[in-house]
């Protein structure tokens, strides 16, 4: 343990140098980054103006589940650059690279594809979206409800980490997975932004069973803010996003691995 | 000495999408993909022993890379068998790894935006070389790579021959047993290739490092090694001494030559007049010095032909495989 966490900040060292080659554009992008969801959130906040309230819920109990998946999304690309544009990694022969070095090639893949920058603007913005909103939803914060938040958080990133590493087992076989990830992971994410009660019952199982992005911010934040539309949903869900992550990704690995055996490697 | 690398009856099939020309071909294969399967390895058997050093060669797409790919762990073979140092490397990568080294002349194995000893730095903690080992090892290749000048700057910034240094450098830190070499003189200067070429024979002999070099530079084999694996389309050619190979290859030489006026008629024996791409004046003339001089084949096509331009070119990798496939040339 001790040595893979060494091994992790040898990378981040050497990751961050990278990026500091290039200063200005560094800054730049942190900014972009941090700019370009803000102005999101911005035209969200601005049409709930009109509303008041979408489904019962209000404008700061809107902005606590969208914090959730800034926060981990924030710490996903931390852990899972490497995942999400894996088939960069397949085109220019990276890939290869990992497999001639002697760790496991999910534990190089974790550890060393951090946008650590990028990570701070989400990060940032999750972290700020999360102190206004979590005050002023009446959240009565005990011990035990700080552990499962950060619970949930972790599962979160576990939930996108798995729907990403299915994603690159696919590139085994395909290399270039773009618009399954626009389809399966971006357009989804667009949907969870807002209480998944306000959807038809289509991409609510599609919210549920198959991006299960529902598990990473409508269940969990349901267990925080307990709003009425959760009568429609079993009671249990809000406590298995653990179980949905770890499940998930245990599934996912296994795929990966069995498709690594059709890595085509690139052509000279 | 004992057998270190084992390979046997190895096959490796590419399955390729064949795609259609203009619009109807695109549309008819979304509906009706057609697949090309191309044998890139086929059947391929050899055996090297421990410290031996053995030059792998063969023209572009003959097999090379695959078959150094599934020796070094990175694809699955279709089917035959692999043991590398005891090991089966698909099989078990974690373990194997440590104990090789692979440098690809065509992919850089170092950081681009960082300088060859960053990228050290974090070598040395992937492979848990030890502090003491990693110091001498580091000092010593920079020393026999003269690499002293430009281990800090950003890789981006160095020359191709400084780059590919830096790269043999970093395969090497962790004392590997068995180094495989992929092309490592490709689109770099003589001076270069042969600093490169010299460091690589001496490692050989000094530290007894089992290698395998593969090339399509007849010159990289000449200065290093003394087995030749020779394979085309796949399939194993030959597998012998080079000396064997050298015999055959050193009295054949080719004449490239362009004309002023065609058809080219020549009345010498085993001489083979070939064309030349995209230049129909143009032609390559074969022939070997044991039976026609160079002077004999210049006087005899002077005085039949108007020639505006004339050159004499080493003979190349394909002529030799020509040559085995002609029988000329015969395995030992």
């Amino acid at each position: 343990m001790k040595d893979i966490i060494s091994l992790f900040f040898a990378y981040a060292r050497t990751g961050l140098k990278t990026r500091f080659q290039y200063k200005l554009d560094s800054v730049i992008s942190t900014f972009a980054v941090f700019f370009r969801e803000a102005a999101g959130i911005i035209a969200m906040y601005l049409a709930l103006l009109k509303f008041d309230t979408i489904n019962n819920w209000n404008i700061d109990e809107l902005l606590f589940l969208f914090s959730l998946i800034f926060i981990t999304y924030g710490i996903f690309i931390v852990f899972f650059m490497a995942l999400r544009d894996f088939s960069d990694w397949i085109k220019h022969g990276d890939f290869d690279r990992v497999m001639l070095r002697p760790r496991g090639l999910l534990t190089q893949l974790v550890l060393c594809g951090a946008d650590w920058l990028a990570a701070f603007g989400h990060g940032t913005l999750g972290i700020i979206l999360f102190i206004i909103s979590a005050n002023r939803v009446g959240i009565q914060w005990n011990f035990g409800m700080a552990v499962y938040y950060i619970v949930v958080v972790i599962s979160g990133v576990l939930i996108q980490g798995a729907v990403f590493l299915f994603f690159s087992a696919i590139s085994f076989y395909v290399v270039e997975t773009n618009s399954l990830k626009e389809i399966f992971y971006w357009n989804m994410r667009k949907f969870a932004v807002y209480p998944l009660s306000i959807y038809n019952k289509f991409i609510q199982s599609i919210l549920i069973f198959v991006v299960p992005f529902a598990f990473v911010n409508y269940f969990p934040a349901q267990f925080f803010l307990r709003k009425a539309d959760m009568a429609a949903y079993p009671e249990w869900m809000m406590y298995i996003s653990p179980i949905v992550g770890i499940v998930l990704y245990i599934l996912a690995y296994a795929f990966w691995r069995f498709s690594l055996r059709y890595y085509k490697s690139t052509g000279n | 000495m004992e057998t270190i690398i084992d390979v046997n009856n190895l096959c490796k099939t590419f399955k390729i999408h064949k795609r259609g020309t203009g619009f109807k071909g695109a549309v008819k294969n979304i509906f009706h993909p057609t697949y090309e399967y191309k044998k890139a390895v086929n059947n391929v058997s050899f055996s090297i022993k421990e410290g031996e050093m053995v030059g792998f060669i063969g023209p572009n797409g003959a097999g090379k890379s695959t078959t150094v790919k599934m020796l070094s762990g990175i694809l699955y073979p279709d089917s035959g068998d692999i043991t590398v140092a005891g090991y089966v490397p698909h099989k078990q990568r974690k373990e194997y790894v440590a104990d090789i080294g692979v440098v690809f002349g065509q992919k850089s194995q170092i950081s681009w935006d960082l300088s060859p000893l960053d990228s050290y730095e974090v070598i040395k903690h992937i492979y848990k070389i030890p502090d003491k080992k990693y110091k001498e090892n580091l000092e010593r290749f920079t020393e026999l790579l003269d690499m002293g000048k430009f281990i800090n700057q950003p890789v981006r910034q160095l020359s191709l021959g400084q780059r590919m240094r830096a790269d043999i450098a970093a395969a090497l830190l962790h004392s590997p047993k068995i180094v495989f070499f992929d092309e490592p003189t490709i689109g770099i200067d003589v001076v270069g290739k042969d600093k490169i070429r010299k460091f690589i024979k001496m490692l050989n002999q000094t530290d007894n490092i089992t290698m395998i070099f593969t090339t399509h530079d007849m010159q990289d084999i000449e200065k290093t090694c003394e087995r030749l694996i020779i394979i085309d389309d796949g399939k194993k050619l030959y597998d012998g001494s080079l000396e064997n190979v050298k015999k055959g290859y050193v009295s054949s030489r080719i004449i490239e030559a362009e004309f002023e006026s065609l058809p080219i008629t020549l009345d010498l024996p085993r001489t083979e007049i070939s064309d030349v791409e995209n230049n129909a004046m143009k032609k390559l003339i074969s022939f070997n010095t044991d039976e026609v001089s160079v002077n004999e084949l210049m006087t005899a096509l002077m005085n039949t032909h108007n020639i505006k331009d004339v050159s004499i070119r080493e003979p190349e990798i394909d002529a030799i495989i020509r040559d085995i496939y002609e029988g000329k040339i015969v395995m030992n």
